[in-house]
């Protein structure tokens, strides 16, 4: 402490040198701000712009992402059939994978603000209080679909490249474009689920364990009760089997895949009439995520 | 002109500010002006209480014991709480309609610890630049220069988790500058500080108030340092304003005589007390209004009388402190003083 109380007083003479020069330049409004801030969460969600520690994740689940699209293509060159689809890519890869990113990165977000107190800062500059989650949202969905999306455009570079004629390019724009979509619907629940839950902790292994547990648990329950509630044989799903899937985000997602006329098998079996409700429960899932997020922000940081 | 604002609402006197300490001549206009400003929270607490106070440009202290108000009064100030009622100006806007506008002009630095460990201060500020509203180049230049300004170079390139509470400090107060501020809004800037960082920050403070233009309101409970900066002070307890004057004002008037004795003092006091004096007991010491050129003639030959070992004689200043001590003395000390 001590050690610090002479190169104050130097500094202070160099003040009184140098003089203090007033800003004339331009001030960008809220709109900038927001995208500045979103663009900057954008990059700490891969760790651009931190240490080499903070891009392990980050890469190492772009790369498994990758790997089938990867797969497929040489399967492809080497005179395979297509084992890797848009609409599902690889299912439980894609579940594995997506926990894990979220889970280590949504906490990247927004949990160190919470834990060091920043959020006064950004609150007492022309920011309005939700434009903070609504950036950092933005930002984490983003992040989520290149996770999802360019595996997705390599698989499709990989197709197209084997396909011959325009007939057949145009068949796999054509099944790439709903692939695309679903993985939309990934990026906005996920990040959303995300966030909300890492928004409710400043410590980075609670969030991250949070994150972890809700979603692997409520994976495995949509499992355990698919299993239990399966009696006939392959193809002939009860209406129990059916209602599983509506316990975890991942299986709503596919649940909801199934409704809107995805035909890739998954584990879960086809809700068939049940669809509907898998489509309810994505916009309840996502209202409670994003009104949570919002009442945390509308109260948090200020008043600590 | 030195008269204490009266407690009850009502406009503020127009013209210039008390003190009239301001940079710029003919920069009349109040910084900061509330009026009837209380805010409840749950519970029945309040925190403010029908404030009216009005701010000029310079630097201003907001002093007041923990819990008095102060830092309720800056997040209103802010537009980050908004008052059960009253009214509030900063910079001549209404907090509760422009409080971005407020926002984008105030540089804010917080009581509590709001710096992350794992980024450099000239990132941290970079950053903060941004959402000030700087375009990213300006962010970066504006960053450097003021971090430059609180005294941290090369070490600025370090991550903030390594660095001492002073230089924290000076890295909140930076962060604060960065946007180039028409005021800053200081929440007890030499809180956890050592001595000589203590003065250091204050010494800061009051380089930027009078060097670079910027009107500063700096809150602080803990009198003695925050009047050594201030040209203008605000004392507030228990979320009412118990006086808003110059800092002259406040120093002046009211001189009292220290007597130091190694043993004897009761005797002392009532020598003192005989001879037309009222002396105060004051931990060891005795305190003494001067009233008049021969008052420290009378502690003398008091002391001298009674064969005490004088050990401290000294004329005080008053601190600002006696005004929570003893509030109902010291205005009739005042007028004892003036008369």
């Amino acid at each position: 402490m001590t050690t610090h109380s002479g190169p104050p007083a130097a500094g202070v003479g160099v003040i009184h040198d140098i003089g203090y020069r007033h800003y004339q330049g331009p001030r960008l409004g809220r709109a900038a701000i927001i995208r500045a801030l979103g663009w900057h969460s954008l990059r700490s969600a891969f760790g651009i712009g931190r240490g080499a520690k903070a891009k392990i994740i980050p890469v190492i689940t772009f790369a498994i992402m990758c790997l089938p699209a990867v797969v497929n293509a040489i399967g492809m060159a080497q005179g395979g059939k297509q084992i890797v689809y848009y609409d599902t890519y690889v299912f439980q890869l894609r579940v594995f994978v997506m926990i894990i990113f979220v889970a280590a990165q949504a906490p990247e977000l927004v949990s160190r603000d919470l834990r060091s107190h920043v959020l006064p800062l950004y609150f007492s500059r022309p920011l309005r209080r939700l434009d903070y989650p609504l950036a950092k949202l933005g930002a984490f969905i983003l992040a989520c679909l290149i996770l999802l999306e360019i595996p997705l455009l390599l698989l499709y570079l990989g197709m197209i490249s084997q396909a011959h004629g325009g007939g057949a390019i145009w068949d796999q724009t054509r099944a790439l474009i709903p692939g695309l979509l679903v993985g939309l619907a990934w990026a906005v629940l996920l990040a959303s689920l995300g966030l909300a839950l890492a928004s409710l902790s400043g410590r980075r292994a609670y969030a991250t364990g949070s994150i972890a547990i809700c979603f692997f648990l409520s994976w495995a329950l949509a499992a355990l009760l698919r299993g239990v509630t399966q009696t006939g044989g392959p193809g002939v799903a009860g209406a129990g089997a059916r209602l599983s899937g509506l316990v975890s985000p991942f299986t709503v997602l596919d649940g909801l895949r199934q409704w809107l006329g995805g035909t890739s098998p998954t584990p879960l079996p086809p809700p068939g009439d049940l669809g509907p409700l898998y489509g309810v429960m994505f916009v309840l899932l996502l209202a409670a995520a994003a009104g949570g997020l919002a009442v945390r922000y509308r109260k948090a940081g200020v008043l600590q | 002109m030195t008269t204490p604002v009266p407690l009850e609402s009502g406009p503020p006197q127009a013209g210039p500010p008390p003190g009239g300490t301001g940079p710029g001549p003919g920069f009349v206009a109040a910084v900061i002006e509330t009026s009837a400003l209380t805010q409840r929270y749950p519970g029945a607490v309040t925190a403010l209480d029908q404030l009216s106070v009005r701010v000029g440009p310079g630097i201003t202290g907001l002093v007041g014991a923990n819990g008095a108000g102060k830092s309720t009064l800056i997040k209103i100030l802010l537009g980050l709480l908004t008052p059960t009622s009253g009214r509030v100006a900063v910079l001549g806007l209404d907090c509760a309609r422009d409080g971005e506008r407020i926002r984008a002009r105030c540089g804010y630095m917080p009581e509590h610890d709001c710096l992350p460990p794992d980024v450099t201060a000239t990132e941290f500020v970079t950053h903060l630049g941004r959402m000030s509203g700087l375009p990213p180049t300006a962010a970066k230049e504006r960053a450097a220069e003021s971090l430059r300004h609180v005294g941290l170079y090369e070490e600025r390139y370090r991550q903030i988790g390594t660095y001492s509470t002073g230089m924290k400090q000076r890295v909140k107060l930076a962060q604060a500058l960065v946007g180039d501020p028409q005021l800053l809004l200081l929440d007890e800037p030499t809180i956890g500080l050592d001595p000589a960082g203590r003065a250091a920050m204050l010494d800061l403070v009051s380089r930027i108030g009078t060097e670079f233009g910027i009107s500063i309101l700096v809150s602080s409970h803990l009198l003695g340092e925050i009047e050594q900066i201030c040209d203008h002070l605000v004392v507030i307890d228990g979320g009412r304003l118990l006086r808003s004057d110059s800092m002259t004002s406040f120093t002046q008037v009211s001189q009292v005589l220290l007597i130091e004795v190694d043993e004897g003092t009761a005797e002392l006091e009532a020598e003192l007390a005989a001879r037309g004096l009222r002396p105060r007991p004051q931990e060891r010491a005795l305190l003494v209004q001067i009233v008049s050129a021969e008052t420290c003639d009378l502690v003398r030959d008091a002391v001298a009388d009674l064969g005490l070992p004088l050990n401290r004689l000294e004329q005080r200043r008053r601190r600002v402190e006696e005004l929570f001590r003893d509030d109902a003395d010291p205005s009739a000390a005042e007028k004892e003083g003036a008369a």
